[in-house]
């Protein structure tokens, strides 16, 4: 194009902004910017030399004021060209100018500018329609990074592109601040950025602008804190034009949703810095007071939603405890004494009611709980007597809340509960503390554990429970035996002086013999020879023959009821797995007896201190082998027992989890059985003429027949047995023997599984009474932990005959157990846990071919209750509280896809069973698989 | 048994060289025959049978036994065995837990372990013959013996002529009927000759010997000193150890209290002039008598891990000394220095007796095992 001479005029400054606006307001720009943005941009600007595309075309947009250009620019984006090259063109031309605009030339601090100036124009009257274009612009702005194409530049991509605009949004509004001097709040230019800031929220790029806050208002707090050293006062912070700007910030954010998460992040992020406590609390304080003072939103957003929905990190937990509850800055603890705000008793009250309720405990996720616990906690080590006292319902509330955590099964809902115990016994009486439990220690873990990795808790196993829980038992009977730890430890050191002196005593010995050396002078002459004819033997003892040896199961029954002789019931449980293995034939007689001794002994006052670890499992062990070796006898008591009401929780538990043990050990038993003899079926004599006599040394092996190698036939027996080694008689390495026979098969053979066979004995009678609520036992309720046991208990036995045909006759039984609402949808997670368990279980169990018969017959038991499961399953891993319980539902549910394709494919084979014989009856040949649907 | 190697390793203790199992209860006592190799031993058990056996060189060729049903019998030795009727029966009227004390004799037991010719070990089948028949025989179990010979009896006649009245005598000290109180017999006419202490019958009860309790154990002896007459050592219930000289019956010589617990046994060595004494507490203590100023003096004291020592006994020779302990151990202790020599474990349930023979090669040891162990412990110079 050659430029023809053209006499331009140029106009004088405000005269050229009056054209200027006219163009750009009116209704021309539009127009003119579509034409180039669709026409000449697809069609010729591509032909532009570059820097008359700078000079002509990108003026006509940089020139403009950045609201106009928003406005015609990003609405564009989205507008289909008439084809797809066009579309690109048109579109990679309006982002080009975009970032011209809005980076380059900074458009957005200009926009601030430009709604301060609107805002000056309309003496500062926000105008229902102005409030409606100010959100539309900022809409516009924020929806950029989502309209831009997917190949567009990285500066356009959400995180940058925020980050600019918010660095320039915040740059504008403090100029703006400035300008405006602490007057005509609300202004347009702040409104403008609140709009934008939580429009950005909305599309989940918060982070951004609070990474761009952050150092602005903590260089800014910095800069109070260095120049009035600990004397921050808020009205310094007021008369400050700067912090002007930060105390409107927030109040502009007319989002509440955006506010709090603005909040949230902004605790997060600041949680990660290594920032000081009073540095957080003057930021919280700058940019919330404010809003906290006079908006219930705010104050309802910190005490209600920070304290009680949300979960943050412990620092963040102690910011807002400083900033919203008590109040003040958290260097300044002695003010603080004097002017307790009524807020921060109510709060206290509020979160020591929620805290002390059953259902949120059960019900609540495990870091809920470690946070809220916190949170009490930290508000009660502020707290006097006095003012404990004042709080109604308090006091009370804390005791239920203590108590109903000390019942839990979950070590660490104990751990929390005897923290807050610590912590209120110090402000009951602060000479005083209560310890409850060993591992308390003085300054609080107020963690858990639990807060910081917030994504560990899943990971809490069903085992790791049951280990738990034992602990908590233990612990219970720890306290029990502490006068018995006494008295041991006083005998200990009584022993231990007597030693002392015994060992002192030779050096001692010469002076007697000095002093009364008289009466054996007459001997003298002996002397010499007596004393070294008087050498002492070896003169080191132990005790290992005095303890007594138990030979009888009676006499370690007899033993072990004698409560007031603690040395003969530790050598009984010392000796009883032993002698109860070895399997005596008076065994099944006195199975029983010793089932009621071995539940009923009480392993912390017997064992010694220390030692009450190592008695409980010896017995416990001992238990576990009565079970496997004398399983119908042993559990005829056993189960009977498991219900009545003179046993505690304790045994209770202890019984469950020996029929768990034993039912394993069952499963996994290898019975060794002799090889049938062939041929042996007329002979008389229990041993044939042709094998040679069984006498000989002791410990001779039998004999066995050696087959000739090479020939089949063989016309002579051969016999060979081993034979042990003479006394003197030492082996010299190791011989072999090779032969040209195949190697023979073992002669023992190897059984598994005994359990299927004893299955319904462990099964059935602990089903039986769960439900019923007698004194002393209420499973359903009180002794929820036996509950969850018990069904665990059951699961493991599902688990044990899995693939038997037991397992599909003792089923219906579990699953008809597990069904009942009281059991599967319990209030306690710890029995949910159990219950998805046994229901994994059953599905594991159950073999495919089975649950096809069923299927098949009809059988209502078994697929109503497996696609119970499912259904079940489903509801759980979608709406239950617990994580751990929703994590065991998907595995659940897992199974339950994988026994379904398993039955399909036996249910297949089913049907060309029956399509070529044709024999099955005509009704069943519509069958619904209820589970067909459930692929995963 | 060997001799004993140098430094290093101190020898295991040694086994017993024989064991004897013709019991079918515990075995309470045992006792050698001073000249020849006889053992002799009493079980007591479910009531009946002997709780002390006991001969000496002043019965003749006889053997005390004492029972659990108030009386003590006198037997004969014959060559096959005891009598089958016992020579006296004494009714003592006593049901208590002390054992019966022959007289011991500081110049007969010396003579007596000189002269005596090494005798033939003592046999295991010999032994539980002798004894099986005896048990038949009575029907009851024994429990102390203490032997004394003939020949030595006539020995020292001597010396008892010199003494008081009791002297050539033939006694027996035993707890009794009052339990509290000691008492003499005369195994010849199965009588009463005194008790001690001698109280008239108004202050009896106050008398401060009562407040002790059961007399527990009980030694008899004759001093070769201090006038040679009748001393006695009784220990009781309270721990208290009482020296009575037979002249002096009213007040004992000398009272001292080395145990805490009961005194259950009692041993004085060859030349009375001291002894040792085992307790149910953890404390042997060894003990020196002083003839001249009628003062018992510790000479040293034992603790032990584990407590109760139900026997006690001192070699002739006075080298060594054995307890029998309710831990199943017999200890050997140098009886001069009192210091541990072996502790040896045989025996499965707690020792009730130990007891050296006259020559003092051989010691038994007796359980509540119902075994009867015989050991060679440090055998004297002149035999090995």
């Amino acid at each position: 194009m050659s430029a023809p001479e053209i006499s331009v005029v140029l106009p004088k400054d405000g005269e050229r902004n009056c054209w200027k606006n006219a163009f750009y307001r009116g209704s021309a720009f539009p127009a003119l910017s579509r034409i180039l943005l669709y026409n000449v941009a697809s069609k010729w600007l591509a032909d532009f030399p570059k820097l008359a595309r700078k000079q002509v075309y990108d003026s006509f947009f940089v020139e403009g004021p950045t609201t106009e250009i928003v406005q015609a620019l990003v609405p564009s984006l989205k507008q289909k060209g008439s084809t797809k090259d066009d579309f690109n063109v048109i579109c990679s031309n309006i982002e080009r100018l975009l970032m011209l605009c809005l980076l380059e030339n900074e458009g957005v601090r200009l926009m601030v500018g430009e709604f301060g100036l609107l805002d000056e124009q309309d003496n500062n009257i926000l105008k229902p329609d102005k409030v409606t274009f100010i959100s539309r612009i900022s809409q516009l702005l924020s929806s950029i990074p989502d309209k831009v194409r997917l190949r567009a530049s990285s500066a356009l991509s959400s995180h940058s592109f925020f980050r600019r605009v918010a660095n320039q949004l915040l740059t504008g509004a403090e100029e703006r601040a400035v300008q405006l001097n602490c007057n005509a709040i609300p202004d347009a230019a702040f409104l403008f950025v609140g709009e934008t800031f939580s429009h950005v929220c909305r599309r989940g790029s918060i982070d951004v602008i609070v990474a761009e806050v952050i150092p602005r208002i903590l260089s800014l707090v910095q800069s109070f804190l260095s120049s009035n050293a600990n004397l921050v006062v808020p009205d310094v912070i007021n008369s400050n034009p700067k912090s002007h700007f930060w105390l409107n910030m927030v109040e502009a954010i007319k989002d509440q949703y955006a506010v709090e998460k603005f909040s949230e992040e902004m605790l997060r992020q600041l949680a990660s810095t290594s920032i000081s406590d009073v540095e957080v609390y003057w930021i919280l304080w700058i940019l919330f007071s404010k809003n906290f003072k006079f908006g219930s939103f705010v104050r309802g957003m910190f005490v209600d939603k920070f304290l009680l929905w949300k979960v943050f990190p412990l620092c963040c937990l102690r910011w807002i405890l400083q900033f919203a509850v008590f109040e003040c800055p958290p260097n300044s603890d002695a003010q603080m004494e004097g002017r307790k705000t009524p807020h921060f008793l109510n709060s206290l009250q509020l979160l020591i009611s929620i805290w002390s309720r059953r259902e949120f405990v059960q019900s609540s996720s495990m870091e809920q709980q470690a946070y809220l616990t916190a949170a009490v906690g930290l508000c009660l080590e502020r707290i006097s007597k006095e003012e404990l006292d004042a709080t109604k319902d308090a006091l009370s509330n804390i005791l239920q809340g203590v108590s109903c955590r000390l019942e839990s099964p979950i070590d660490l809902v104990r751990r929390m509960a005897s923290s807050i115990a610590l912590v209120f016994s110090k402000v009951v009486d602060p000479k005083n503390p209560l310890y409850l439990d060993d591992n308390c220690c003085e300054p609080v873990d107020w963690e858990f554990g639990m807060l910081p990795q917030r994504k560990q808790i899943a990971a809490a196993s069903h085992n790791e429970d049951e280990n738990k829980s034992k602990l908590f038992l233990r612990e219970d009977r720890k306290s029990a035996s502490d006068e018995k730890k006494q008295r041991v430890i006083k005998h200990k050191s009584a022993e231990n002086n007597a030693l002392i002196q015994e060992l002192a005593d030779p050096d001692e010995n010469r002076n007697p013999v000095e002093v009364n050396g008289e009466h054996f002078s007459g001997e003298e002459d002996d002397d010499d020879s007596s004393d070294s004819s008087l050498k002492p033997y070896d003169l080191s003892d132990d005790d290992t023959d005095l303890q007594r040896k138990f030979s009888q199961l009676g006499d370690i029954a007899a033993a072990l009821r004698k409560h007031d002789d603690p040395d003969g019931v530790e050598k009984a449980l010392d000796a009883a797995e032993k002698l109860i293995r070895a399997s005596p034939d008076e065994l099944s007689h006195n199975s029983g007896d010793l089932v009621k001794a071995l539940v009923h002994v009480r392993c912390s006052d017997v064992a010694m201190e220390g030692e009450e670890d190592s008695a409980e499992e010896k017995r416990q062990k001992a238990l576990v082998a009565l079970l496997v070796t004398c399983p119908f006898e042993s559990l005829d008591v056993m189960t009977k027992m498991l219900y009545s009401s003179n046993i505690d929780v304790g045994q209770r538990i202890l019984i469950i989890d020996i029929m768990t043990e034993a039912a394993q050990e069952l499963c996994n038993t290898k019975v060794v059985k002799r090889e049938q003899k062939q041929g042996e079926l007329v002979s008389a004599v229990s041993q044939p003429w042709y094998i040679p006599s069984s006498r000989g040394p002791p410990g001779a092996g039998p004999w066995k027949e050696v087959s000739e190698p090479g020939t089949f036939l063989s016309w002579s027996h051969r016999y060979e047995r081993e034979i042990p080694s003479r006394p003197g008689q030492t082996k010299a390495g190791k011989s072999r023997k090779w032969s040209l026979g195949k190697a023979k098969d073992l002669q023992v053979e190897w059984s598994q599984n005994r359990f299927p066979l004893y299955a319904a004995a462990f099964m059935l009678p602990a089903m039986q009474g769960f439900d019923k609520r007698k004194h002393g036992v209420d499973l359903l309720n009180r002794d929820f932990i036996v509950l969850g046991k018990l069904i665990y208990m059951l699961g493991v036995c599902m688990k044990c005959m899995a693939m038997h045909p037991e397992a599909s006759a003792l089923a219906p039984a579990l699953l008809d157990m597990i069904r009942s609402r009281d059991v599967s949808n319990h209030a306690e997670a710890y029995v949910r846990r159990s219950v998805l368990f046994a229901a994994s279980c059953i599905l594991i169990a159950l073999h495919p071919t089975y649950v096809a018969s069923s299927l098949i017959e009809g059988n209502q038991e078994i697929s109503g209750g497996l696609e119970w499961i499912r259904t079940w399953a489903l509801h759980v891993s979608e709406a239950d509280p617990d994580t751990e319980c929703a994590s065991m539902a998907l595995t659940c549910l897992q199974l339950h896809a994988e026994m379904a394709l398993q039955t399909s494919r036996a249910l297949e084979a089913a049907d060309q069973f029956k399509a070529q014989t044709r024999t099955l009856p005509p009704k069943l040949d519509n069958i619904i698989i209820p589970f067909s649907s459930t692929k995963f | 048994m060997s001799g004993g190697g140098g430094g290093g390793k101190p020898r295991p203790p040694p086994d017993p060289i024989a064991v004897m199992r013709g019991h079918r209860a515990p075995v309470m006592d045992a006792c050698f025959h001073p000249s020849r190799p006889l053992l002799f031993s009493g079980a007591h058990g479910g009531g009946a049978g002997v709780y002390s056996v006991a001969t000496n060189f002043a019965i003749g060729n006889k053997v005390v036994s004492q029972g659990r049903d108030g009386t003590c019998k006198c037997w004969e030795i014959e060559e096959a065995g005891l009598s089958r009727k016992p020579l006296v029966t004494f009714r003592t009227n006593s049901y208590h837990f002390c054992k019966i004390s022959l007289v011991k004799s500081a110049s007969c037991s010396s003579q007596s372990s000189k002269a005596i010719p090494a005798s033939e070990r003592i046999v295991e089948s010999d032994y539980s013959i002798n004894e099986l028949e005896e048990n038949k025989k009575n029907g009851v179990s024994k429990e102390s013996i203490r032997f004394s010979d003939v020949n030595c009896a006539e020995r020292s006649q001597a010396h008892l002529k010199d003494f008081s009245t009791m002297g050539e005598r033939k006694l027996m000290a035993l707890a009794g009927e009052d339990s509290s109180m000691v008492e003499i017999w005369d195994l010849a006419t199965a009588k009463k000759l005194m008790r001690f202490p001698q109280t008239s019958n108004v202050d009896a009860a106050s008398h401060p010997t009562m407040q002790r309790g059961m007399c527990m154990a009980i030694q008899a002896f004759i001093p070769s000193e201090s006038g040679c007459s009748l001393n006695l050592l009784s220990g009781y219930e309270d721990g208290s150890m009482l020296w009575w000289d037979i002249r002096k019956p009213s007040l004992p010589l000398s009272t001292v209290r080395y145990h805490s617990e009961t005194v259950l046994s009692l041993a004085v060595d060859g030349t009375c002039s001291g002894g040792i004494s085992g307790s149910a507490d953890n404390k042997i203590v060894m003990f020196s008598l002083d003839h001249r100023m009628g003062t018992c003096t510790m000479r040293k004291e034992i603790s032990l891990e584990r407590s109760g020592i139900a026997g006690t006994a001192i070699r002739g020779d006075n080298k060594i000394a054995a307890t029998a302990g309710w831990d199943h151990r017999v200890r050997i202790y140098d009886y001069r220095k009192g210091n541990p020599l072996a502790i040896l474990k045989y025996h499965s349930a707690s020792c009730n007796a130990v007891a050296f023979s006259a020559d003092s090669k051989l010691m038994a040891s007796c359980s509540e095992d119902t075994t009867v162990a015989l050991w060679e412990l440090y055998p004297p110079k002149g035999t090995s």
